[in-house]
């Protein structure tokens, strides 16, 4: 499970992210929703070590990540999709995946049939390169990708970016299965509030750097306020 | 057979392809860095001339050849995982004429100190494999022990080199840093340890193609190097940045092109056979003739 | 290409005329006053100085390194020499139009292959040229003189300013004195046309291709023939640069422009301040007197200017300047002031904003 306290990111003069905090706990979808440039991106970010904050902690279990690097962030099982999913084009789609395996001990072969098990598409295509995927199949691969490595966290950041209503809501689903399955941790980074709030268990939302609003997806939903100002959802 | 392997023609062809496998090995290392880091380093041949120099020195003390390139291609490890652990690193996310500028100026420096410590005479090593060109049925074929070495070592580094990368999952790890670092990161890849490893390689490589000019019969003065890199560099760009094949196949054309030029035309002139190809190569296809890439990154 | 200008670039611009203007004035005054080793030392300076500053705009300024400069001042150079060597007694001026033309030339010729190319690819293009300057003048021997190069005598001081000498050495400190004054004279003009260059419509057009260049094609701007134009400044001041640089030695040979020279250039260019006048100005300065500095240094050092290491100190000491000021101050000299009135500000940094001189 993760755990933010009181975190504070700023890049130089401009602060992003003002005393933050949350809960994410293993097996539930806790979704972080906020306009454009609310700062979901950066929470993600520094809890994956690609920012330093200036102040706060986090804590993977009761371990504090907060200055680890990267890499070994990752290695500790934390999986993060980032903002454009990150699938390297000049790579096959097999390389993609084999380059998320070795953050763990997992076995890479038993991995890759796994991944192509659940993903069909990416079987039929491993050894293409990835400039001829669509986006839905980038997502895929990413998803694969962070999956393979059997992460016990899973960051996602605004995963149904570019793809049609249809695609989102499968996309959704397969998160909140594979939530369930697997006993994941999972933060859900939305711009599109309406499909995270529907397979959220908890919701976090955010307004210029500060939370707003904390509870259960099914409250937040609810909340008159928040839907009119921070959610864009119709009334 | 032996009238034909002695004919003018192969004179020349075998003279260019052994000048050639020395602009190969060095354009082989800037493909290893490059495919590691996306920074090219222009202090390259000045780097690998500088550890055979040390090697050098052992030799003189008595030291046996073989263990000599193993000391000098250990310096040059050390010097290109030094050299990026505290010159280069720095520098990542900066514009990237910074690091070109920076290994320019390593460049001017190891020449520099290599001409202090050891003026800029020629250096030459003697080698226990004989650099006598065959004799066949008493027509002078242009090969030697020597020659057929330096072939079988360039080819066999080039196997390796590209095995490495297309194969093997520290050459995943590789080529991932260099593509996007930020994404491999959180794939969990050791990153740095990619890079400095990246150059460390690319030293390597490119301090045997120093160690085989001091070598041979011409042997090696301190910006002996110069000409050599651009050379390999041209090599490098012309087969592709980023396929070692490429690179090797470019630098045999260059020597090639170098030779032919020299023969039929004019010894000074030798050395514009790699501009010529590479003006001719970009023209073709600027991103390299053997390159897989058909869109560069933006 | 238009000339429009604000009112504010205007009058910013009118003031860097002025002090170009001034500048050359206040130096031509100095000449009078620095003994004839001086002087010559501040004539070479001069000369290289404008080569700093037609590379301190291509790669500050047009985005593109070229590590092949000292090949375009080996153009005009040679230009220079062949016609001197012919007509001696040509006037200074023709030579100078001839060199820059030449070099002109030679940048746009570069120029056709090379801006397709980015980074480390350009800078390697452009390395590969200047490398490919000494094999081509010593080959063809009967133009160029091959190895031993060609000797000329042009600069002859006119007798009006001999006249004004007198004493034991007055031909010696006329004729120093007026290579000097030549040189500083021939730089004022060239830092004036790049003052007003730099603050045109066309030097705007080039930061913007340095920066981004698809907003500068959605704004309309021509790509390749705004970095061609870029080479084609570039290898023109450097071609004026070699010409007065050679002019001053009277002779010019395959080795007066080596590789290293390249690195000396863009050191001055990097310690000077990249995309400045003012760090052009200040990199000749460094050049005229980097054999002084150096003697200081070994006789500080202890070190022997015979032995090894004292021959190559200059070497080592551009070579590891260049990569600390790199590493640590990238703006270089003229970089400083900004940055010593920001700390004094104390105002939190922001993005970097591109070089205004």
């Amino acid at each position: 499970m993760i755990r933010v306290e009181h975190l504070t990111v700023s890049y130089g003069a401009i602060v992003a992210l003002t005393d933050v905090s949350l809960e994410a706990n293993p097996g539930r979808v806790t979704a972080v929703l906020g306009a454009n440039g609310a700062g979901k991106s950066t929470l993600l970010r520094t809890i994956s070590g690609l920012v330093a904050p200036k102040g706060g902690d986090i804590f993977l279990g009761d371990r504090s990540i907060v200055s680890m690097a990267t890499e070994n962030i990752a290695r500790l099982g934390v999986a993060h999709v980032p903002e454009g999913r990150g699938v390297i084009h000049e790579l096959t789609i097999e390389e993609n995946l084999r380059l998320g395996a070795f953050a763990s001990k997992v076995d890479i072969g038993a991995g890759l049939e796994k991944q192509y098990e659940q993903f069909p598409i990416l079987g039929d295509r491993r050894k293409k390169y990835c400039s001829t995927l669509s986006g839905g199949e980038r997502q895929m691969l990413a998803m694969a990708r962070a999956l393979i490595s059997e992460p016990q966290v899973l960051l996602l950041d605004e995963p149904s970016l570019g793809l049609a209503p249809q695609v989102t809501s499968e996309l959704m689903n397969l998160i909140l299965e594979l939530c369930h399955a697997s006993n994941l941790t999972v933060i859900l980074v939305e711009q599109n509030a309406k499909s995270a709030l529907r397979i959220a268990h908890d919701a976090v939302v955010l307004h210029l750097g500060a939370v707003v609003a904390s509870g259960t997806a099914e409250a937040i939903a609810n909340d008159k306020n928040l839907r009119h100002y921070y959610l864009g959802l119709v009334q | 057979m032996s009238q034909f392997l002695s004919s003018a023609m192969m004179h020349n062809i075998f003279a260019g392809l052994a000048q050639g496998v020395i602009y190969s090995l060095v354009a082989l290392s800037l493909v290893i860095i490059w495919q590691s880091t996306h920074v090219l380093n222009f202090a390259q041949g000045a780097m690998a001339m500088f550890a055979s120099y040390v090697g050098m020195t052992e030799i003189d003390r008595g030291l046996n050849y073989w263990l000599c390139i193993v000391v000098s291609v250990v310096v040059g490890l050390l010097f290109g995982g030094f050299t990026e652990r505290v010159l280069i690193r720095p520098l990542y996310g900066k514009p990237e004429i910074n690091a070109i500028v920076v290994t320019v100026g390593l460049l001017g420096v190891l020449e520099a100190v290599a001409q202090a410590l050891w003026t800029s005479t020629t250096r030459n090593i003697a080698t226990p494999l004989s650099q006598i060109y065959f004799h066949d049925q008493g027509r002078l074929v242009l090969l030697s022990p020597f020659v057929i070495f330096q072939f079988t070592l360039a080819i066999a580094i080039m196997l390796i080199v590209a095995g490495l990368f297309r194969f093997t999952d520290l050459g995943l790890q590789l080529r991932a840093s260099a593509l996007a670092p930020e994404v491999a990161r959180l794939l969990g890849v050791r990153v740095n340890r990619m890079l400095t490893f990246g150059w460390m390689l690319s030293a390597a490589v490119g301090t045997v193609a120093a160690v085989i000019v001091a070598s041979g019969s011409f042997g090696l003065y301190p910006s002996d190097m110069d000409g050599i890199l651009i050379a390999g560099f041209i090599a490098a760009v012309v087969g592709g940045l980023d396929s070692p094949v490429g690179a090797v196949i470019g630098g045999l054309l260059i020597g090639l092109t170098e030779q032919f030029i020299l023969s039929y035309w004019s010894a000074d002139l030798a050395p514009l056979g790699g501009i010529i190809l590479l003006v001719v190569a970009l023209m073709i296809r600027p991103q390299g003739l053997f390159t897989k890439s058909v869109s560069r990154r933006v | 290409m238009q000339r429009l200008k604000s009112f504010a670039d205007q009058s910013a611009t009118s003031s860097r005329l002025l002090g170009v203007f001034l500048l050359t004035l206040v130096t031509l005054a100095i000449t009078f006053v620095l003994p004839p080793v001086a002087d010559s030392q501040l004539a070479g300076g001069a000369a290289i100085s404008i080569v700093v500053l037609g590379l301190s705009w291509l790669i500050g300024w047009s985005g593109q390194i070229s590590l092949g400069n000292s090949g375009f001042m080996a153009v005009g150079a040679y230009a220079t020499g062949i016609w001197a060597h012919h007509h001696p007694s040509t006037p200074i001026i023709f030579t100078f139009i001839l060199a820059i033309v030449v070099g002109a030339f030679s940048g746009l010729v570069i120029a056709i292959p090379s801006t397709r190319l980015r980074g480390p690819y350009l800078a390697g293009m452009t390395l590969a040229f200047s490398a490919a300057i000494s094999p081509v003048a010593q080959n063809f021997t009967s133009v160029t003189g091959g190895e031993g190069g060609l000797f000329f005598n042009t600069l002859t001081t006119p007798h009006w300013f001999l006249n004004l000498f007198s004493g034991q050495d007055a031909t010696i400190n006329a004729n120093a004195q007026w290579t000097a004054d030549l040189a500083v004279a021939v730089a004022g003009v060239a830092f004036f046309f790049m003052a007003n260059l730099f603050h045109s419509h066309t030097g705007r057009a080039m930061r913007l291709v340095r920066d981004n260049d698809v907003a500068a094609e959605l704004v309309g701007v021509n790509l390749p023939r705004t970095r061609t134009l870029a080479f084609v400044v570039a290898a023109a001041f450097a071609g004026l640069g070699g010409s007065l640089y050679v002019l001053i030695n009277a002779t010019v040979t395959p080795s007066t422009f080596p590789l290293t020279l390249s690195i000396t250039l863009l050191t001055l260019m990097v310690l000077g301040g990249i995309g400045t006048l003012s760090g052009a100005v200040i990199g000749g300065i460094i050049y005229a007197f980097s054999s002084n500095l150096v003697g200081h240094i070994n006789s500080l050092t202890g070190i022997n200017p015979a032995s090894n290491l004292g021959a190559n100190m200059q070497g080592i000491i551009f070579g590891v300047l260049l990569i600390l000021t790199m590493l640590f101050a990238p703006r270089g000299i003229a970089g400083l002031g900004p940055r010593i009135r920001r700390f004094l500000a104390r105002r939190p940094r922001i993005a970097p904003v591109p070089t205004e001189e």
